[in-house]
């Protein structure tokens, strides 16, 4: 592993990040967009219940659902690096495999950590005070990292079943839709139904920042349960992702 | 010219080096094979059909052929893009079904489609692939420099390629595979699409490459551009090889009055077969 090549390859995808519009939108704007319209609009709404507003109640949701979209930038970016021929053209460079996807990985983890970071100012500047403690905050970075790499793995799927860029902006909806309506807990659901989401990593990810939001203590074995569940999620789906780009995408 | 031993499994050293060899620039190719089969394709198709031929050191060897001849899937196979179904060939010494690692620090590519990363602009993806060969930012901006200036990019050079008319693209796409400074480069039809105007250009620029003592592989569709650079062409039909040598050598052995009588005569049933 060259740290040259790393680097020059991380640095371009970080570049994507402000000149592809679509990347601009999904990894920046989007967030933005997501917690200014929930803080407005649901700022002073109160649950009776809990006395939490109905945005305090969401926050932890919109964390999550942030890292999922990240699937399409993901998608679209390996789409077009295969349609323009540029996967090719690395391919007759030295690069190694591990160079190229571990710099891919390093760039959308940074992304994921520049996303929670702008929504938790945003969110701190309209209100929103977590219970927890400084290193539960922590560990809901490490949570969005984690989650963010089962959002890549799904977007190297997405690449590998699209035949184009255009395409796989539609084929990702399957990751994302059943994830974000039945596992980011954002809508109250039947025991049933969460029962289904379950099986989708994005439940995790959304549990634990609600419990670490929530002031739980990072003793209760909840958390580390649902952090186990989502690495072996988010890792299983990374290598897939790898493993079925590699050999179906006609690169 | 430098001959190469002739290669079989038993006269490789260890490390991959053809054994009365020491010259790492040559390319030899023996009896190659790539036929591609399976479910999606309807009938076998012999894309490359027992080929062999051998390159020298500072030479600009061209490969010609019509549509479909076989020509890029060559130049594939020799970058390690595909494997071959059989024979064996030789890059710089290394074979390619063992030191693909090897070779890739050897060559260049520039591929028939300009592939460029459209949000860069052309500093920023020369950058890159010189950063992929490990080339100190020093050597890659001085080498950088020189070529968009020879090419006559420099003013453009801090505009985004999706700026960039196809021409430049083509131009970039050049530049980028000569940054790492190759001692082998392989131009897939590197000036289809270009202007008259800046082809001429272009080709000023791959014929001063030969002082540098490059060996370039060249397909082309354009017979005036293999015949104004090439030392020697292979005409390619078909997936087989049915003519080598310098275009002098080929207008006399066929009687014609240039290398694109000779490409026709040779070529033609293709046009007679309607295909």
């Amino acid at each position: 592993m060259k740290r040259q090549r790393i680097l020059a390859l991380v640095k371009i995808q970080l570049k994507s990040l402000i000149r592809v519009p679509l990347a601009l939108f999904i990894i920046l704007l989007l967030p933005i967009a997501l917690t200014l319209i929930f803080g407005l609009a649901f700022g002073s709404v109160i649950i009776e219940d809990t006395g939490q507003s109905v945005f305090e109640f969401l926050v932890p949701g919109l964390f999550a659902l942030s890292g999922l979209f990240m699937a399409m930038p993901v998608a679209q970016s390996f789409s077009e690096d295969r349609e323009q021929g540029l996967l090719r053209r690395i391919n007759t460079t030295p690069t190694t495999a591990a160079e190229f996807m571990g710099s891919h990985l390093i760039s959308n983890m940074g992304m994921a950590i520049l996303q929670v970071a702008i929504i938790a100012l945003l969110t701190f500047l309209m209100g929103y005070r977590p219970e927890g403690v400084t290193a539960g905050m922590i560990l809901a970075f490490v949570f969005m990292v984690v989650f963010s790499l089962s959002s890549i793995g799904f977007g190297l799927i997405t690449a590998t079943i699209a035949k184009n860029p255009k395409a796989s902006g539609g084929i990702v909806w399957i990751f994302i839709l059943p994830q974000q309506m039945l596992a980011s807990g954002l809508y109250p659901l039947p025991e049933s139904t969460r029962i289904i989401s379950m099986f989708m990593p994005l439940h995790y990810a959304s549990d634990a920042l609600t419990l670490l939001f929530n002031g739980t203590a990072l003793s209760d074995l909840r958390i580390w349960g649902d952090l186990a569940v989502l690495i072996i999620f988010s890792v299983v789906l990374v290598i897939l992702g790898i493993l079925l780009f590699k050999k179906y995408s006609k690169s | 010219m430098v001959k190469m031993s002739k290669s079989n499994n038993t006269d490789l050293t260890s490390n991959g080096l053809i054994f009365g060899t020491d010259n790492p620039n040559t390319i030899e190719v023996k009896d190659l094979r790539k036929t591609y089969t399976g479910k999606k394709v309807i009938e076998e198709v012999k894309a490359v059909d027992g080929i062999s031929f051998s390159i020298n050191k500072g030479e600009i060897f061209g490969l010609l052929g019509p549509n479909g001849a076989g020509k890029t899937t060559i130049i594939n196979i020799l970058c390690g893009l595909i494997k071959q179904t059989e024979g064996d060939a030789f890059v710089g010494g290394y074979d390619i079904k063992k030191d693909l690692n090897r070779i890739k620090e050897l060559i260049g590519v520039c591929p028939q489609q300009a592939a460029v990363y459209q949000y860069l602009n052309a500093k920023e993806n020369i950058q890159l692939f010189g950063d992929l060969h490990l080339v100190k930012r020093e050597k890659s901006n001085e080498r950088m420099e020189k070529f968009l200036k020879l090419l006559g990019l420099s003013k453009a050079s801090n505009r985004k390629a999706k700026q960039y008319s196809g021409g430049m693209l083509r131009q970039l796409n050049l530049i980028m595979a000569l940054i790492s400074d190759p001692h082998i480069l392989f131009l897939d039809e590197p000036t289809v699409g270009m202007d008259p105007r800046v082809r001429r250009t272009t080709w000023e620029f791959i014929s001063s490459l030969k002082e540098t003592n490059k060996t370039i592989i060249l397909t082309t569709h354009y017979i005036e551009e293999a015949e104004a650079l090439c030392d020697r062409v292979a005409i390619i039909d078909y997936g087989k090889l049915i003519a080598i040598g310098s275009p002098r050598e080929l207008i006399e052995k066929h009687n014609s009055k240039d290398l694109e009588e000779v490409f026709l005569k040779i070529t033609g049933r293709r046009i007679l077969e309607g295909i």
